[in-house]
């Protein structure tokens, strides 16, 4: 009886336990950085300028990039995306006024994603400022 | 007994009181850190190739996705209307004082045709808005 009388005393004074915490703790810190994903998409940038639709079009001097479904024209000559980016690249953009840095994208319904996205980058690494060509309604 | 007594004074306990501490201020370093992705990343979309395409630097603003069905996501929540992205992105780039500040990031699918796709572009280029288009790399 006197035994069992001591044990619950011990009981009562005991403080909280906290020698495991810092196991909990480290736990809980494997969890974040093993359910952490650490993202970085691959991306081109694009600045489009936003602006008011415009009847003065100077289609003759601007260079415009035709998107027929797969098929690629450049100021009316039909090509490929690598001609395409030659044909960019001597243009040498980046040496001119933003003004004249301006290529037109027109594209017909249908064209996909993939062709105006390559169309795109093409544009934007050789520092061309996209204009988007609207269709007439 | 010399010998006894040297195996004794070796056994040195070492602290680790601290620990606990040490950890559960690393546990909120991180809390505190970490930014809640709003990308959806569970979308069903194929992105488009390129060899141009380069890890992006930039700090985006908004997440536009367009998944395989047409189905557009302006910071992972589903519109019905790309008109909806425009204002979206005017919203947030209301107070905006440099470029860095403008990017927003677009995933579309790579089958998806023009009458799709475009006009959400032109929301994001009408909001002012500056696109990280996402693609992968063109091996």
């Amino acid at each position: 009886m006197r035994k069992r009388y001591s044990k619950e005393k011990k009981h009562r004074d005991g403080e909280i336990p906290t020698g495991s915490f810092s196991d909990i703790a480290f736990l809980l810190i494997i969890y974040f950085l093993v359910a952490t994903t650490l993202m970085k998409v691959k991306t081109i940038t694009a600045d489009l300028p936003s602006g008011e639709k415009s009847e003065q079009t100077e289609t003759d001097k601007t260079p415009i990039v035709n998107l027929n479904g797969t098929e690629i024209i450049f100021n009316d000559k039909p090509m490929s995306m690598d001609e395409l980016q030659e044909r960019l690249a001597a243009l040498e953009l980046a040496t001119k006024e933003p003004a004249e840095r301006i290529i037109m994208l027109e594209s017909t319904k249908g064209t996909p994603y993939q062709n105006y996205f390559q169309a795109l980058a093409a544009i934007s690494a050789n520092d061309g400022v996209v204009a988007i060509v609207e269709e007439d309604k | 007994m010399k010998r006894s007594r040297k195996k004794k004074r070796k056994a040195i306990p070492v602290p680790i009181a601290s620990m606990g501490d040490i950890a559960f201020l690393l546990i909120i370093f991180f809390l505190v850190c970490s930014e809640v992705s709003k990308d959806r990343s569970d979308l069903e979309v194929t992105l488009p190739l390129s060899e141009y395409v380069e890890k992006t630097k930039a700090q985006v603003v908004a997440r536009v996705a367009v998944d395989k069905d047409g189905a557009i996501y302006f910071d992972g929540d589903m519109i019905d209307d790309p008109k909806d992205v425009e204002w979206g992105v005017r919203a947030l780039l209301t107070n905006t004082v440099s470029d860095d500040q403008r990017h927003v990031q677009f995933k579309c699918d790579s089958a998806l045709p023009k009458e799709i796709f475009e006009p959400v572009i032109k929301a994001i280029a009408a909001g002012g808005g500056i696109i990280e288009a996402v693609g992968e790399r063109d091996e």
